[in-house]
């Protein structure tokens, strides 16, 4: 082959698989131009704003502040999706994370940034163990995970509701939520001026060791494997319960911190239903998907929809276009290649 | 004359010429055998006969009509039934439901009148001497009757020509004798029976004529009565083909595998009831049962991939009872699973990670838990090259490839584990005849370096070959120990049968 | 007898209850023995709910919010009927989405159609009316949860006999069954097993479609975002535990709704709503976990 016809060649190799995709985003893009026209709106004047919204000038903050916490959830999806598994319940495990992390952010006796950190891994330890109890359930059990993580998520949200209505509520305001968690324990602004805080940082690096881990290590050998073929990871040594219960907990973990860095970086309290109003784990759980479980695609995704997300919230001020259009546009995509059997073929 | 005549028929599949010019007749009330080696074009032209390909080019006479037949409902409606390999039934439901399923005779408008179903079913088993019980679930039958309710299937939807796929390839010699008398008396009766298989001495005891093919094409037309086997095996493999056999003693070693009273409990009934074996180095140890006596279920106790409710598995003098896979496999043993596809390879992983399973923990392909991505590459380079894969590239996902570069693949892996006991299960199961011979040779080879081998077949043919002890498994015991000396089809059929008790 | 724990009110509810998660669960039982795993069935009953509000508001009697509710609940499973059936596409990534599809698309119909977010309500809407059957309806106790409700649950009981019948009784039901075990070979006898599952999971989209409607439209005329709260789940749970035969699905349901009045009657008891409101999950999730560790014990011992 000549050097030319194998640089096509290649490119022909990296494009192909994209192009499922971009054919679901543009039928995405069509059926919402439907809807919007349906009701009454114009299409054009919808993607125009929604693009502004996501891009320009103080908007790109925003859309940055916002993938934070997006990638985060994704991340939560994507390594259970890696091996096979599906973790439904990144709301409840978020809801515990951050509920946790605001009560030890507020009451341990420490001087602030101690506290702030015992918060943060407060909040994945309980993220965490609480996942774990769905792995615990199916290997014990036989309870799937699909189910069982769906199910604890209201119980979770229960719990963390009830607990800011009594025990922990901030008897000065009407909102059944904690009180205040002081300066010094708080994550600080990252880039003032912006909305964008440390977490940034924090997320950021989690996303480059979760990449590391998936690509460069055994136990991210393990985890793809078992994704491709789990009888396969089962007779050549894995041991399934065990990494069944390790994965739950890094999502669980990863969701708990996403929690963690809400409460501590942009909330400051814990308030019923604050976390889950903006349905991270929903865009991520379908990010995740998008990217088939791989990682960096799945970052990717993630990162496309938050810039959606932000300029949803513009286009809805703008042109009164409803903003969760853009979670409709975002499982149409999902809906459309998951029919087609682009990804997650039929096994 | 010839009843059913399929004429120069041409199947292309991409990158393949499966059936050149093909030209088979069969005679009214004959049993017809077609025979030829893995990929000789055998099943594409039995697929084209049964409505599941379209041929190219060609056409099907059957009588005095031409048949078009677009799918295997037409197949069925002209008369013509076919017993395939794997059985398609349904396990959770009774014989007469398998029977009638979509011909049921109704109650009414809506509902199935399952009285008078089992009695149509008890008396078309009775007029063809295939006894059954109408009512008994599929689950709880034994493969031999099984095949039975697929033959009953056929007959109740009128086949005149009934093609049998490989019939043999699951019942023990007793059952063979057995479905060999069906066979004549539906012949006998005036139906017309084509018998796809690769097994010589079967065709010879059986079948009135013979049509061999090799590579697409006929090579030879024969009748029974005035043919010997060799021709046979002349036109079906194109060259003396002799596998290699293992004919010289050696000394054995230490014992590697020792397995003491071993029960593994499947839905409640013991699927391998008080076994209890030895493998030591240097020898090859054969398993000769029929398949669904608890072969796999030993592996897989063996292996840990099944619990063990009593008993113990020693490897290399290591109490491994409670062990994981992992333990087991570092202990010493390595293992090619029966199902290659399913279990013993990830078909949408790349050949790096495919051959690196069970070495990505320890170096050279992984420090300390991190990988060496050159490392795995390297190795997967000298593995392919060492037992001549044909793969593309490293890269490529295991799932293109054909069935014998998909099993030397396994070999390859599980051979360079190094580690001291060998558990091969079906390893030659549907490759072609170089394959085999490759695969026999390597197990030959592994058996002078001092390895112990411990070989499950359905193929008595090749247990015969390798083993140098052989022990029959039936109904979950192990029932005969016999040395390969003293071993024949006829003494090791009685055992698998259970016709003869220890 | 009223004024005890458990009284009328506490069996009425728990029949309000059990309906809805027993038509979705209907709709999950034949999936699940055609061959496919029906987990959107949570969208479909959302996606009922709302249009049946739709149907009622607009079309002004309830007959139009009916026809709107199994409109729409067809309409939404075809596309997992279209993708799972003839596509081949993954039915659980199918379903995932499509129940993520359901609550953006009913919260962004909300906002557009009726300006509101959160929850749309008109009393004067006409809704689903009780029906009183002479001389059950009089009973003490059990009067108003057996004698004294709307069709639609009548309707639904009179499904679980009638699915029951269907699948072990009728050609149809046998050839369902076979398509679901071995599609294989159902397909070598001449069954379309695409069609099979293509019409069953519309169908099982109609029924969640009346599912929905009786969430939104049963006792009340409201819609409010993501108002069936997991039901839809709870109802692929009862199919797990009932293994998909109707009358064993039927009794779990009875369990789940069962325990959903127990948290409305704990509620009326005075305990908080964010504790009683979890009650139907934990029990979804203990009963799950009580057949899982009986069935492994009982593998064990045989």
């Amino acid at each position: 082959m000549t050097p030319a016809a194998t640089i096509v060649a290649q490119l022909r190799g990296r494009i192909e698989p994209l192009l499922p995709i971009a054919t679901a985003v543009a039928i995405s893009l069509g059926v919402c131009s439907l809807i919007a026209l349906s009701v009454g709106l114009s299409p054009g004047l919808m993607f125009a704003e929604l693009l502004k919204g996501a891009v320009e000038g103080q908007q790109l903050g925003e859309t940055v502040a916002r993938a934070v916490p997006l990638v985060g959830m994704t991340l939560a999806a994507a390594i259970p999706l890696r091996a096979g598994i599906v973790n439904l319940g990144a709301d409840g495990q978020l809801a515990i994370g951050g509920f946790v992390a605001a009560i030890v952010a507020l009451y341990l006796p420490a001087p602030g940034v101690v506290r702030m950190v015992m918060a943060l891994m407060a909040g994945m330890a309980a993220g965490g163990v609480y996942a774990a109890l769905a792995a615990l359930g199916e290997i014990y059990a036989r309870v799937p995970l699909l189910l069982s993580t769906w199910l604890l998520t209201y119980p979770a949200k229960g719990f963390c509701g009830y607990m800011v209505r009594t025990t922990f509520k901030d008897p000065t305001t009407v909102w059944p939520s904690t009180e205040r968690i002081e300066v010094s324990a708080r994550l600080g602004q990252l880039i003032p001026g912006t909305p964008i805080n440390q977490s940034l940082v924090l997320i950021l690096l989690l996303a480059i060791a979760v990449i590391f881990i998936d690509r460069r290590t055994s136990a991210g050998y393990e985890i793809r494997l078992r994704g491709y073929n789990e009888r396969f990871a089962r007779y050549g040594g894995i041991g399934l319960p065990r990494q069944t219960i390790g994965v739950m907990l890094a999502s669980g973990a990863i969701a708990g911190l996403v929690g963690a860095v809400m409460v501590l970086g942009s909330q400051y309290r814990y308030t019923e239903g604050a976390l889950t109003a903006s349905q991270y784990s929903w865009s991520g759980t379908l990010a995740a998907l998008l990217a088939g479980g791989e990682i960096v695609n799945a970052i990717i995704a993630a990162l496309f929809f938050a810039a959606l997300q932000t300029g949803g919230f513009a286009m809805e001020r703008s042109v009164e276009i409803p903003r969760v259009l853009t979670m409709v546009l975002e499982s149409v995509v999902i809906l459309f290649l998951a029919m087609r059997g682009a990804i997650w073929r039929r096994k | 004359m010839a009843f059913l005549e399929m004429i120069d028929i041409v199947k292309r599949f991409p990158g393949v010429l499966a059936n050149d010019h093909v030209n088979l007749e069969v005679k009214r009330g004959e049993i017809h055998a077609l025979m030829g080696e893995n990929g000789a074009g055998k099943s594409t032209l039995m697929s084209i006969l049964y409505g599941l390909h379209a041929p190219d080019e060609g056409h099907i006479r059957l009588g005095p009509s031409t048949l078009f037949l677009k799918s295997p409902l037409d197949a069925i409606a002209s008369g013509i039934g076919m017993v395939h390999q794997a059985f398609k039934l349904f396990e959770s439901l009774t014989v007469w439901e398998n029977i009638v399923y979509r011909r049921e005779p109704r109650r009414g408008l809506f509902f199935i009148d399952s009285a008078r179903a089992c009695a149509l079913v008890q008396d078309l088993a009775d007029r063809h001497g295939l006894p059954i019980d109408p009512r008994a679930r599929v689950a709880d039958l034994p493969v031999g009757v099984r095949q039975r309710l697929e033959i009953l299937k056929a007959l109740y939807r009128d086949a005149n020509v009934l093609i049998l796929d490989e019939p043999t390839a699951v019942l023990a010699p007793v059952e063979v004798a057995a479905l060999f008398k069906v066979m004549r008396n539906l012949a006998a009766a005036g139906r017309t029976l084509l018998l796809v298989t690769h097994k010589v001495n079967e065709v010879m005891a059986v079948s009135d004529r013979i049509t061999v093919l090799r590579d697409g094409r006929v090579t030879a037309r024969l009748e029974t009565a005035n043919t010997d086997p060799a021709t046979i095996v002349r036109a079906m493999t194109g060259r003396e083909v002799t596998l290699p056999t293992s004919r010289s003693r050696r000394e054995t070693g230490n014992i590697l595998l020792d397995v003491a009273g071993l029960r593994v409990e499947n839905g409640g009934h013991a699927a391998v009831d008080n076994a209890s074996l030895q493998v030591r180095g240097g020898e090859i140890v054969g398993i000769a049962g029929v398949a669904g006596n608890g072969q796999s279920e030993l592996i897989e106790a063996i292996m840990g991939l099944a619990p063990i409710a009593a008993g113990s598995v020693t490897l290399a003098g290591v109490d491994v009872t409670r062990e994981s896979v992992a333990a087991r496999r570092a202990t010493g043993v390595s293992y090619i699973a029966e199902d290659r596809a399913r279990t013993a390879t990830a078909g949408n992983a790349s050949a790096v990670d495919n051959l690196a399973m069970g070495f990505h923990r320890s170096p050279p392909l992984a420090v300390h838990g991190l990988l060496k991505l050159d490392a795995m590459r390297r190795w997967a380079r000298s593995l392919i090259e060492r037992f001549d894969i044909r793969i593309s590239s490293e890269k490529t996902h295991v799932g293109t490839l054909s069935g014998g570069n998909l099993q030397k693949l396994v070999i390859a892996r599980e051979l360079a584990h190094q580690a001291p006991l060998l558990i091969a299960e079906q390893p030659t199961r549907g490759v072609d005849i170089g394959a085999i011979a490759f695969i026999h040779g390597e197990l030959l080879n592994e058996r002078e370096r001092g390895r112990g081998i411990l070989l499950v077949s359905a193929e008595l043919s090749e247990i015969l070959a390798l083993a140098d002890r052989i022990l029959v498994m039936y109904e979950g015991r192990i029932v005969a120990e016999v040395a390969r000396e003293q071993a024949d089809v006829t003494t090791l059929g009685a055992y698998m049968t259970g016709a003869v008790a220890v | 007898m009223s004024s005890g724990f458990f009284n009328a009110t506490f069996f009425d509810q728990a029949v309000l209850g059990i309906t809805p998660i027993l038509l979705a669960a209907l709709a999950g039982t034949l999936s699940q023995r055609v061959g496919l795993f029906n987990i959107a069935l949570e969208g479909q009953m959302l996606v009922g709910a709302f249009a049946a509000v739709c149907g009622s508001h607009f079309g002004g009697s309830l007959e139009a919010g009916i026809l709107a509710a199994v409109i729409a609940g067809m309409a939404f499973s075809a596309l997992l009927a279209v993708g799972s059936a003839f596509l081949r596409g993954n039915d659980i990534i199918i379903g995932i989405s499509l129940n993520l599809l359901a609550g953006g698309l009913t919260s962004f119909l909300l906002r557009t159609l009726y300006g509101v977010s959160g929850t749309f309500s008109d009393a004067s809407m006409p809704g689903l009316t009780r029906l009183r059957i002479p001389g059950v309806a009089s009973l003490d106790l059990l009067g108003q949860a057996l004698g004294q409700q709307n069709p639609l649950v009548y309707f639904s009981w009179a499904l679980v006999a009638l699915t029951a019948v269907f699948l072990n009784k009728t050609p149809w039901g046998l050839r369902l069954r076979g398509v679901g075990e071995q599609p294989d070979a159902a397909g070598a006898l001449g069954v379309n097993t695409t069609r099979y599952q293509f019409i069953v999971t519309l169908i099982g989209g109609g029924l969640c479609g009346l599912a929905g409607l009786q969430i939104s439209l049963g006792s009340l005329t409201l819609f409010s975002e993501n108002m069936t709260a997991g039901r839809g789940w709870i109802a692929v749970a009862a199919v797990m535990l009932g293994r998909a035969r109707p009358l064993i699905v039927a009794a779990a349901c009875t369990l789940f709704g069962l325990s959903d009045a127990l948290g409305l009657r704990l509620q009326g008891e005075g305990l908080p709503n964010q504790i009683t409101d979890s009650a139907p999950y934990l029990v979804t999730l203990a009963a799950l976990v009580i057949a899982g560790l009986r069935q492994r014990k009982s593998s064990r011992q045989e």
